[in-house]
């Protein structure tokens, strides 16, 4: 039950509507690449449930966090965080050459691993028909149909994917059903986790090749060879 | 302690499957803040998560269809059943069953297990009076029932179940059907605060005819908890106010 007090320290909203908030914390509250954390406004009687939160960039002071987010939030409001929760991604040492693969309608889960990377010298190919807000320009940015033909190119595949879009993944990827990936891959799977691994109450649950997983606490990020994809 | 006994102190606990199947002492919750712990629900057989759209938010609340996954109860015994042993309060047993078979084979050998205090045996909706009646029945023994109604029915059945033995009644949360992002509609279980209102009315009303009721639905703060109690509520249930944190 530990939480942290943070505090939104500014709110952008792009030409496309996406809404972030730079959110100041202490380090140890920022969530690794695919991890997250839950958010409730101090002071709020209204709140249903707590607002999930990854981060998009990482700073000394804090991290940026993306959509969705309640458009009650405002610069200055107070947030108990708790987290960071659940498995991030991990980006084995030594990986040179990364594919970021965004298979939903938001790049910013991906963003923070690509920072990460690219601090550890990797090229970074970023594969998404989402529009990208502006990038270091020594990212090469692709759209989803020419992904097949980096697969040989990557050290590690790192995918964000919303759950219902998870069956579809053979497509994205170009592969057939008896076809192993020629290099390791993890997904981040985007999906409502509303007891934030409290409860087990199977809101999150993930198709694995053995049973099920549950996003809030076996993931948000799985090797996908653990899934049934 | 005596079936019709129940007591709880606290006279708060959480609703079945918003803590979990067992206690998690390294959660760092303060667990003296309430009065019993209710696991998720437990079914004879596994059961798998719900296909395709299981959470859907509307204003003040959300719909969830979740199908409630878990191990089956033998699977289940097997897992837990240390950490109800080694539990800092006492625990009652969710259990949902299909039929009269079912639920005497669970309960039979859930009577005597440290750290059980007690069973909540999960009314399906739709369960007409009678057959309600019988179940309560079969599940007769030594361990306190509490029977969970469902709140659209809590009224029909109150009587019945009583009279057929139930040390109290709970109320399950209610049913509705909101279409997803997709536009498919999708049934299942509210909660949030919106619902407080249904609740607290059939607290009333049960309370009215004397009937013990462990009241639950859109509780959200302490004012909330109160209400149902001076309502006549024995003991309130919280469940999604607890993912707050």
């Amino acid at each position: 039950m530990r939480s942290v007090e943070a505090r939104i320290f500014e709110i952008t909203q792009d030409a496309s509507g996406s809404v972030t908030a730079w959110i100041a914390c202490p380090p140890s509250a920022v969530p690794a690449p695919g991890r997250y954390s839950l958010a409730t406004v101090v002071g709020n009687s209204d709140a249903v449930l707590p607002v999930t939160l990854f981060a998009s960039q990482v700073s000394e002071h804090g991290f940026l966090a993306a959509s969705p987010l309640p458009a009650s939030w405002i610069p200055g409001l107070s947030l108990r965080l708790r987290g960071p929760l659940g498995k991030g991604f991990n980006l084995p040492e030594g990986t040179r050459r990364l594919a970021l693969v965004t298979c939903g309608d938001s790049n910013s889960r991906l963003a923070a691993l690509a920072q990460q990377a690219a601090a550890g010298g990797a090229d970074i190919a970023w594969f998404t028909d989402v529009p990208l807000p502006p990038v270091p320009a020594a990212y090469e940015v692709n759209p989803l149909r020419l992904l097949p033909e980096a697969l040989d190119w990557a050290d590690f595949l790192a995918l964000d994917a919303p759950l219902p879009r998870l069956a579809g993944l053979r497509g994205v990827l170009g592969i057939r059903s008896e076809q192993r990936l020629p290099c390791p891959a993890q997904v981040l799977v985007y999906t409502p986790m509303p007891c934030g691994g409290m409860a087990e109450c199977g809101a999150c649950a993930v198709p694995a090749r053995r049973g099920w997983k549950l996003a809030c606490q076996d993931g948000p990020v799985f090797d996908l060879d653990d899934l049934d994809w | 302690m005596p079936k019709s006994d129940l007591f709880f102190n606290p006279p708060v606990m959480n609703a079945a499957g918003s803590l979990g199947f067992a206690p998690d002492q390294r959660s760092g919750r303060d667990w003296s803040r309430l009065g019993a712990f209710i696991t998720n629900p437990i079914s004879f057989g596994r059961r798998s998560p719900a296909l395709g759209t299981r959470f859907v938010p509307y204003p003040g609340g959300f719909l969830l269809h979740t199908g409630y996954p878990n191990p089956g109860f033998n699977a289940a015994l097997r897992r837990y059943a240390p950490a109800w042993q080694r539990s800092p309060l006492p625990v009652i047993v969710h259990l949902l069953a299909q039929n009269l078979e079912e639920a005497a084979s669970m309960l039979r050998r859930l009577e005597g297990r440290e750290g059980v205090m007690g069973v909540e045996l999960g009314l399906p909706p739709g369960v007409e009076s009678e057959a309600a009646r019988l179940l309560v029945e079969v599940a007769q023994g030594e361990i306190a029932l509490i029977v969970r109604l469902p709140l659209e029915q809590a009224l029909e059945l109150a009587p019945a179940v009583i009279a057929a033995g139930a040390a109290a009644l709970s109320l399950g949360a209610p049913r509705g059907a909101l279409p997803d992002a997709a536009g498919k509609v999708v049934e299942g279980r509210l909660y949030g605060p919106a619902v407080f209102p249904q609740a607290l009315q059939v607290v009333r009303q049960l309370a009215r005819l004397e009937l013990p009721v462990i009241a639950s639905g859109g509780v959200y703060s302490e004012r909330d908890a109160s209400l149902l109690l001076e309502a006549g509520a024995v003991a309130v249930q919280l469940d999604a106010s607890l993912w707050l944190g």
